[in-house]
């Protein structure tokens, strides 16, 4: 087992470097494909950190309280949904704590110096637990007899909506493009693969002929499509974390509401995704290259 | 005169109703029954395009019969799955007019190539390609190329490889077709000598001095069809002998 895993790999070694011109070629296509995936990663990953401060926000739903409305009748819609599945958490805050948390807030001054009493409604905060419940919950709460009719809760359906549909549309473009690029990276290994087949055609016919199994003549060439994979995975991983950090800075000066910043864990994960994508592509490639072009 | 086949050994070799029509439509061989028992030497002789080179195909497993049963030391071949396959041809020592060495390797990695592939530990690929390149008389070339050998030479080394893992059958095409006279008769006394230690040979050959020599058995092919099979045979029968005699 180990003989042969030497033998395969001192053959796989010497058969990229015999079809250098081929291999170099095939190692940077895949390059530039796995920097496009890397840059749909990184760019996937940016919009979602954007997208969880955005649904860390409306997932959090506040039903206004009608100042009529009986004590009683706030505990008891409370305690019905801290036992709602859907629900994460619920806090009661009073007239009064809304109007100290408006005060407090630089961004109101002006205003508070005005208010005469308190036009504020007591709240119903309700964390929901998935973003597509929420509109479920605000229905639930418009339908509750103590909500204030004029302005029942801070529901923006429609632009919770769009949003959603939004991030799904991206998800879908991300992934589509992800697999339009493993299928062209999965063909460039495929003819690699064929070249170096067809550069060893003699020695194969000999492999044959002297009784070398299936796997022991197809071996050296999967192994060289992974090489191929991973040499390339790495340069790619090498030039995006070159360049992540000035683009994220890049990003921040152009366009300073989105709330997006470099994350250093993130490039483990995208290092990890990068090295194993290219190895499987490499092996996958060459697989069905190998199925192809050597028979016994 | 047929030959009745030596049932003392038991065969090797044993083709039944054999047909090969290739996808050209081309029919190769024709209803071919054969025996070669263990041990034997037996020349396959006939006009360009007979179907020599076919039998010999269709014994290595690299093409498979139309119609009919080859059995090889009593596996029927054609049925033989391909994952099977390999370890079939281990059994076998193949020899070609080509040589077909690689050229990037010296000869004893020529030679050695065909034990490492099996994945055979080195300690035994080094004293078996020694012992085969000696058997064949080039002890003390094992670091030159091919490509500085004369083609005696080389088919000595492919010969070597044939030899390396110990087969018990060797099969050669033309083995001597590239050589001259006096290489070619070098070259087919190995084959006897091999022979003589007990494994079965079938040659291809249009070599017919040292056929008409050696007075071996003799398969002649003639249109896919086996015309003729002496014990100890020429390289022409002996009507058309005379008829050239007469001439
Ligand atoms: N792969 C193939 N496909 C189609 N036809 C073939 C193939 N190989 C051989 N033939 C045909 O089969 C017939 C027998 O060929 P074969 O090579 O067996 O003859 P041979 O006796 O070895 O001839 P030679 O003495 O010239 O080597 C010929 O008519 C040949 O053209
Ligand atoms: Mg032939």
């Amino acid at each position: 087992m180990y003989r042969n895993l030497k033998f395969a790999l001192n053959s796989a070694w010497q058969s990229f470097w015999r079809n250098l011109a081929v291999s170099l070629a095939a190692v940077l296509s895949i390059t530039l494909i796995l920097i496009l995936g890397g840059v749909n990663l990184l760019v996937g990953h940016a919009f979602s950190q954007v997208l969880d401060g955005f649904r860390e926000k409306v997932s959090v739903i506040s039903i206004n309280v009608a100042d009529d409305t009986p004590l009683q009748s706030v505990y008891s819609l409370q305690d019905q949904l801290k036992v709602d599945p859907r629900v994460a958490g619920v806090r009661f805050i009073t007239k009064e704590q809304a109007l100290d948390a408006f005060r407090h807030d630089p961004n109101n001054a002006v205003l508070a110096a005005q208010l005469d009493g308190n036009p504020l409604d007591a709240k119903i905060e309700v964390r929901v637990r998935n973003l597509s419940d929420v509109a479920s919950i605000d229905t639930l709460a418009r339908q509750w007899s103590g909500v204030d009719p004029t302005n029942p809760t801070n529901y923006q359906g429609d632009f919770v909506n769009r949003m959603l549909q939004l991030s799904q549309w991206l998800g879908y473009a991300g992934a589509g493009l992800l697999v339009i690029l493993v299928i062209v990276s999965v063909v460039i290994v495929m003819n690699t693969i064929r070249t170096a087949v067809y550069h060893r055609r003699k020695e194969i016919e000999v492999m044959k002929l002297v009784g070398a199994t299936e796997w022991f003549v197809r071996g050296p060439f999967v192994i060289e499509g992974v090489m191929t994979g991973l040499i390339a995975a790495s340069i790619a991983l090498l030039l995006l974390v070159i360049a992540y950090p000035p683009a994220v800075q890049q990003f921040k000066n152009d366009i300073a509401f989105i709330p997006l910043s470099y994350d250093p864990a993130f490039l483990s994960s995208l290092a990890r995704d990068l090295l194993l994508g290219g190895a499987l592509m490499g092996a996958v490639g060459s697989y069905i290259g190998v199925r192809r072009y050597v028979r016994i | 005169m047929v030959l009745t086949p030596d049932f003392d050994s038991r065969p090797v070799i044993s083709f039944q109703h054999v047909w090969k029509t290739y996808p050209t439509g081309t029919e190769a061989l024709r209803d071919i029954n054969l025996v070669v028992p263990e041990g034997d030497f037996l020349f396959l002789v006939g006009p360009s395009g007979a179907g020599k080179s076919t039998l010999v195909r269709l014994l290595i497993r690299e093409e498979k019969p139309t119609k009919g049963k080859i059995f090889v030391d009593g596996v029927e071949i054609g049925r033989m799955k391909r994952r099977k396959l390999p370890y079939y041809r281990r059994k076998i020592g193949l020899v070609f007019q080509d040589f077909k060495l690689l050229p990037n390797l010296t000869v004893y990695e020529n030679v050695a190539f065909a034990m490492r592939v099996l994945g055979e530990p080195d300690r035994l690929v080094q004293a078996r390609a020694a012992e085969a390149l000696d058997t064949v008389g080039l002890a003390g070339k094992e670091l030159t190329y091919p490509s500085n050998l004369s083609g005696g030479e080389q088919q000595r080394v492919a010969i070597a490889r044939a030899l390396v893992h110990a087969p018990r059958m060797i099969i050669a095409d033309e083995p001597t077709g590239n050589l001259d006279p006096a290489t070619a008769w070098e070259i087919m006394q190995l084959f006897l000598r091999i022979n003589a230690r007990g494994a079965t040979v079938v040659m291809a050959t249009h070599n017919r001095e040292i056929v008409d020599l050696l007075r071996r058995r003799v398969v002649a092919i003639d249109a896919g069809q086996i015309a003729r099979d002496d014990r100890s045979g020429r390289y022409h029968d002996d009507v058309s002998k005379s008829q050239v005699r007469a001439q």
